[in-house]
């Protein structure tokens, strides 16, 4: 442990290089700037940004790519905050209460509770990082496919549970994310499922199109069927004083920002899509324990300090699976994979032993990026919170440019935003007809990695389920999850009783 | 409402069915060596089963408040509108490519803004040639994004 600190210490010796911080600052800047542009997230922006990194060594490439990462995540909340766009899959249920805190003038708070709850995370997380790390990464590895499987599932019921108000709806939308999911090549045979003779598709459908789609375009949509008196409704602006928490909202957000640090730590640990289940289990979390969840929805900043934290402190940890077995489970951490691979750098088990001064340097950079992220954006709140200030009718249409713009430069193709609009009209309908699209979206990403696990784990045990429940973090899971779906249906149930009995 | 939930739940119920009429077409296999059909098979059916849970769920609440009427005081809506906006992305995907990033930004702002009546001309060309010009600097200039230069070249 003592050594770990040890080479904290160096590490911070190393990102604190006057090169280093220039490039920490130059990645925060640069990743704000790109997570604040509707459809273009960090996966994006570190894309984008890897040939400028070409002429550094890789301790300065990785610490600018991975505060692109970290800015561009929290200028990906910004726009879930300021326009229901959210920037990557982390950032849709900061929309849920985050739009709505906007939509009642509170668009300000909401910006600065994020950075101060990410700032927090950042700093917990690292000790966490030092204590915790060499442990838990040797525990990461005792998962095998059943318990990623049983993990996966329990993510999607606590995602069901936690968005719209009925458990059935959301768990169809969970299936239909799962079915589009599985468009494109068979990830264990390699044959082609769905995709009709169409070359693009072969791919899958891309995440990105999904996202922009179901959230950015589907809710321009509904903006635009709205009757022209509601067109030019005013969004309710802050003013100066309102602009920043005040104390009561600081106060509602400590406890959110602890449990959501926690969260996230603990399941940023754990292989996978991390800062996703992170942010929909602190939700729930949050919701859980508050004394008014009937709020959450509505734009209570408890849903948006406890996600935001936790995604900051998932994104922490989730660089421990990807350093130390050298695994990536997020789009975005696979690109940053492939900028170490370009830079000569082959993580794994012998990483930290091989490349301290990356692994430590980065892991300070981190703390040194949250930081810097602080600085530069709470300043700017003032003006993020302004971007509400445009009329819609002058605003949606941008909104729509920047989506199909954002769109074509994933892949450079204009199939892409077909896509886009294609799930942007699915989207209006799902709203119309009251359906979320956060569990078809979490189930598009979880998918692929769902099935494989599902068919490893049965090819293991010959085609026997027990090796579900033979498996002690594997049953505990799925115990779990019985638990998340009989917990709404009893208390159901119970209530239609008592209303029979009242009448 | 009470229309839309029943059309969302059959609409639901019949991609659960094409679902698996597809993935009958590919290599099912067996559970101990699952062919590329397996998943999305078990997935089909599953929501077959939800949705019919669901459509059944609607029929017993039907029956329950068959004598509650529904009141409806909506705002009419702007379908026509919708209509058009969405059709004029589509049209503007369609010219991608051929008329370049630049001149289909500008076309699409100046469409999309007169059909949320922005009418005037003068305000929505400005609005329009400035936003074209500002994501055009911002994308193919600085960040150096490789865009559709089309027929005008740019």
């Amino acid at each position: 442990m003592i050594e770990s600190f040890q080479h904290l210490i160096n590490g911070f010796g190393i990102a604190t290089t006057f090169q280093n911080l220039s490039y920490c600052l130059i990645g925060a800047i640069v990743g704000t700037i790109v997570g604040v542009l509707p459809g273009l997230g960090p996966i994006a922006g570190i894309a984008l940004l890897i040939p400028a990194t070409f002429g550094l060594n890789a301790t300065s490439a990785i610490i600018m790519l991975a505060g692109i990462y970290y800015g561009a995540m929290y200028g990906g909340s910004t726009t879930s905050i300021l326009l229901n766009v959210p920037g990557e899959t982390a950032s849709v249920i900061t929309c849920i209460d985050g739009y709505q805190m906007a939509q009642k003038g509170k668009a300000g708070p909401a910006l600065a509770i994020c950075a101060i709850g990410s700032f927090i995370a950042g700093t917990i997380g690292i000790f966490g990082l030092v204590f915790l790390a060499p442990p838990l990464a040797e525990a990461a590895l005792a998962f095998g496919p059943p318990e990623y499987f049983s993990l996966m599932v329990f993510g999607f019921i606590v995602l069901s549970n936690v968005t719209g108000a009925s458990l059935l709806k959301s768990l169809m939308m969970s299936i239909v994310g799962l079915i589009i999911g599985t468009m494109g090549i068979d990830p264990v045979s390699g044959d082609p499922r769905f995709t009709f003779g169409s070359i693009p598709l072969l791919g899958g459908i891309e995440f990105v199109a999904v996202a922009i789609g179901l959230f950015g375009i589907g809710e321009v949509l509904t903006n635009v069927e709205k009757p022209q008196e509601l067109l030019d409704e005013k969004v309710l602006v802050p003013r100066l004083r309102e602009l920043y928490p005040s104390v009561q909202d600081l106060k509602k957000s400590f406890f959110p920002i602890l449990r959501g640090t926690g969260i996230g730590f603990g399941v940023g640990l754990v292989p996978g899509p991390a800062p996703v289940i992170a942010t929909y289990a602190s939700y729930m979390v949050e919701k859980k324990v508050s004394r008014h969840p009937e709020e959450f929805g509505k734009g209570a900043i408890e849903g948006v300090a406890g996600p935001e934290s936790a995604n900051n402190s998932a994104c922490q940890a989730a660089f421990i699976p990807l350093f130390v077995l050298g695994i990536p489970f997020a789009p975005p951490t696979a690109i940053l994979l492939g900028a170490l691979l370009i830079h000569g750098v082959n993580p794994g088990p012998m990483m930290i032993s091989q490349h301290p001064e990356l692994f430590w340097g980065v892991i300070a950079s981190m703390y040194i990026g949250n930081f810097v992220l602080l600085l530069l954006n709470l300043p700017f709140v003032p003006l993020f919170a302004n971007i509400l200030r445009i009329p819609k009718r002058i605003l949606l249409p941008l909104v729509i440019l920047f989506c199909i713009t954002g769109m074509y430069t994933v892949n450079n193709s204009v199939f892409d935003i077909w896509m886009m609009l294609l799930f942007g009209g699915l989207g209006f309908i799902m709203r119309k007809w009251a359906y979320e699209g956060a569990p078809l979206l979490l189930a598009l990403v979880l998918g692929p990695k769902l099935e494989v696990a599902f068919r490893q784990s049965l090819m293991i045990s010959h085609g026997n389920f027990g090796i579900f429940i033979d498996r002690p973090v594997s049953v505990i899971l799925l115990l779990a999850t019985g638990l998340f779906l009989i917990v709404p249906m009893a208390r159901l149930m119970i209530r239609t009783l008592k209303k029979g009995g009242e009448r | 409402m009470k229309r839309d939930e029943w059309i969302g739940g059959i609409v639901i119920f019949i991609f659960g069915a094409i679902t698996v009429l597809l993935s009958l077409r590919m290599p099912v296999g067996t559970f101990r060596m699952a062919g590329a059909g397996m998943f999305p098979l078990c997935l089909g059916i599953l929501l077959m089963l939800l949705s019919s849970c669901f459509l059944l769920k609607l029929l017993l609440k039907g029956k329950k408040r068959a004598d509650e009427k529904e009141q409806a005081t909506e705002l009419p809506s702007s379908t026509r509108q919708l209509v058009l906006f969405f059709g004029a992305m589509l049209l503007a995907t369609l010219l991608f490519n051929p008329f370049g990033y630049p001149l289909v930004a500008f076309l699409l702002m100046l469409a999309l803004l007169r059909i949320l009546g922005i009418k005037r001309w003068s305000l929505n060309i400005i609005v329009s040639g400035a936003t074209a010009a500002g994501s055009y600097l911002l994308f193919v200039q600085w960040l150096q994004i490789p865009l559709p230069k089309g027929f005008i070249g740019l």
